[in-house]
């Protein structure tokens, strides 16, 4: 079978602009989470993590003018542009597919009913292309809408292409903003916290939304692959909880399944393990349920964290800068801190990380839960880990 | 190794097409809402938490019905190796501008989580999943219109590689009156229906001309 190798990635978020600034902010323990009053946001104080406007602006400039583009579309051109210079690949070949993530796209056309772009640009499809165009692309996207799990399943999909030779590249994107429109729905549910969110806390009281976009570009051609130890893809699968569409199920059953299957096809046991990024929401049911479905896995011991709380949720990029993280984590050997937590809050006696930690990293694994009763979970490893 | 069509559905705003037959003409151009109560009404279904889906999850929950009615085979896997895996283009933009009247006005602030829920348009597959207790795979791809190149290649690796074992694939869309469902149930054993026809992009072409 192909080896996936990962050859380049890109964070956007309220916490910078590259995912080494992204990595840095993590291993240092700060949050970019901050309270907002904005009216085209919220009604009510809200602690949310937003990508700086200005700087936005003045780097998307350097590539083309920000008029021209909706926010999720600059955020999702200046990420893939990022991951791109880090590599010698021609976009515009026809061995490179683009996939693209996202939950709602460019949501806020719908509150504003004088934008300046066309009708259709509310559609997802539109998004992927009109960043296509921006990088003379022709070759047909791929584009996922899969509530949270969206980002991890847009890198399951890349691996079919990869491992069935119908691409040599895949470039995986995925991004979400923060309008009015998230901050409400989910407020309704009564399931945002008033204070910056704490996964795993035993005084979790719900999320906080981020945004942001990310990029991780795969291949299956070592001629471009530049690292001698690389990250590579091993495995990954997406299943269903099939019991509520707005609640997790409370045995983790589906979130269990998709952790055996990744590790199925990653050909690993729950031995080799050596960090588990969570998905970590802090609302009480998901944490507590993938606390249960890492029991069930027999992976108490393994250190995991969630990243909730340095980014907020940002939905469909979720899956993939938090993969992007533990691709780091590999390769500064390392493992952050679970910001928020500090009184155990779930019933299984899982090992979350409390301290910043220097250690061995070989082989992580990284799950999502979401609306819809959906979970997915994708495994990584250095290329020489075995 | 091949997979096959055991069984296909087509909801269209005139008729409702079984296997190539149709099943259901919509006479008197009802609009969606009653339409869609008399294709319940007409196969029988029980199950109340219809009436609380929005219409993009009802035609999809629909077409699974009539894909899944009577097929004793589908029951007996696996339900981590049944997937649902489904395509549309205008993902769940018809609740989304529903739900955003209830923020639009800021004298009249009524978010509603009953309707928040519907504005993502993989709920539609967890509805299905819920009422069939499927547990595999479940995607939602956006596409400006439906593509049977993509989505048979996809569902196919899936099926080949033992990921799945049974799949309900393919197109559901509905925005502001105008809608189109076309779902296939996909399995890769046949010993129940011996007409079954391969899932193939150029099959799957003939049978939504």
């Amino acid at each position: 079978m192909n080896r996936i190798y990962t050859i380049a990635d890109n964070i956007i978020s309220s916490l910078g602009f590259t995912s080494e600034e992204n990595f840095t902010n993590l291993k240092d323990g700060i949050s970019g989470i901050n309270q907002t009053s904005d009216p085209k946001i919220t009604q009510v104080p809200l602690q949310v993590s937003q990508v700086d406007s200005e700087r936005l602006n003045s780097e998307f400039s350097k590539l083309s003018n920000p008029e021209d583009f909706t926010r999720l579309e600059k955020l999702m051109i200046l990420s893939i542009s990022d991951a791109l210079k880090q590599t010698d690949l021609d976009p515009a070949n026809n061995e490179t597919l683009f996939i693209f993530s996202s939950v709602k796209g460019n949501i806020d056309l719908i509150e504003n009913e004088n934008h300046p772009f066309d009708k259709d640009r509310i559609n997802l499809w539109a998004i992927a292309d009109k960043v296509l165009e921006f990088f003379k692309v022709q070759t047909k996207p791929v584009f996922i809408s899969n509530a949270c799990i969206s980002g991890l399943t847009a890198i399951i999909a890349a691996s079919h292409y990869l491992k069935t030779n119908k691409y040599k590249n895949v470039i995986v994107c995925g991004g979400d903003i923060i309008s009015e429109f998230t901050p409400s729905g989910f407020q309704s549910f009564k399931a945002v916290s008033e204070n910056p969110c704490k996964p795993f806390d035993a005084n979790r009281d719900g999320i906080t939304l981020g945004e942001g976009a990310g990029t991780i570009i795969f291949t299956t051609d070592k001629n471009h692959v530049k690292e001698e130890n690389p990250v590579i893809y091993r495995g990954g699968a997406n299943t269903n909880d099939a019991n509520h569409i707005s609640g997790p199920s409370r045995t983790g059953d589906g979130l269990y399944y998709a952790i055996r299957n990744a590790l199925n096809e990653a050909e690993k046991n729950n031995t080799e393990i050596d960090y588990i990024s969570g998905h970590g929401t802090a609302t009480p049911y998901n944490d507590e349920m993938e606390s249960k479905a890492i029991a069930w896995a027999k992976l108490n011991h393994v250190p995991v964290n969630s990243l909730k709380a340095y980014w907020g949720h940002t939905l469909g990029a979720a899956g993939i800068i938090e993969s992007i993280a533990g691709i780091h984590s590999i390769k500064e050997n390392c493992l952050i801190k679970s910001l928020g937590y500090s009184e155990h809050g779930v019933s299984e006696d899982i090992n979350v990380i409390r301290d910043y930690k220097e250690q061995k990293i070989k082989n992580f694994l990284k799950t999502a839960s979401g609306f819809g009763g959906s979970n997915a979970a994708v495994y990584f490893s250095e290329l020489n880990a075995d | 190794m091949e997979s096959y069509i055991t069984k296909y559905c087509i909801i269209k705003p005139n008729e409702v097409i079984v296997d190539g037959k149709v099943v259901i003409t919509n006479e008197d151009q009802s609009e969606f809402g009653p339409y869609m109560k008399s294709i319940y009404k007409q196969y029988d279904i029980k199950y109340p938490k219809y009436f609380k889906m929005d219409n993009l999850c009802k035609l999809a929950f629909l077409g699974a019905e009539i894909v899944l009615l009577e097929n004793e085979n589908v029951k007996k896997l696996d339900p981590v190796k049944v997937g649902v895996i489904l395509q549309n283009s205008h993902s769940s933009l018809d609740t989304d501008i529903k739900y955003n009247e209830t923020i639009k006005d800021k004298s009249n602030y009524f978010p509603s989580p009953a309707v928040f829920v519907y504005t993502l348009p993989n709920v539609m597959i967890g509805e299905i999943c819920i009422r069939n207790k499927f547990q595999g795979e479940n995607s939602c791809f956006i596409a400006k219109k439906f593509d049977p190149d993509f989505m048979t290649d996809y569902v196919n690796d899936l099926l080949n590689n033992d990921k799945l074992d049974a799949c309900i694939t393919g197109w559901v869309d509905y925005i502001d009156g105008e809608y189109s469902a076309m779902m296939f149930l996909v399995e890769k054993n046949k010993e129940n229906k011996k007409d079954s026809i391969s899932f193939r992009p150029e099959l799957v072409n003939r049978l939504i001309k």
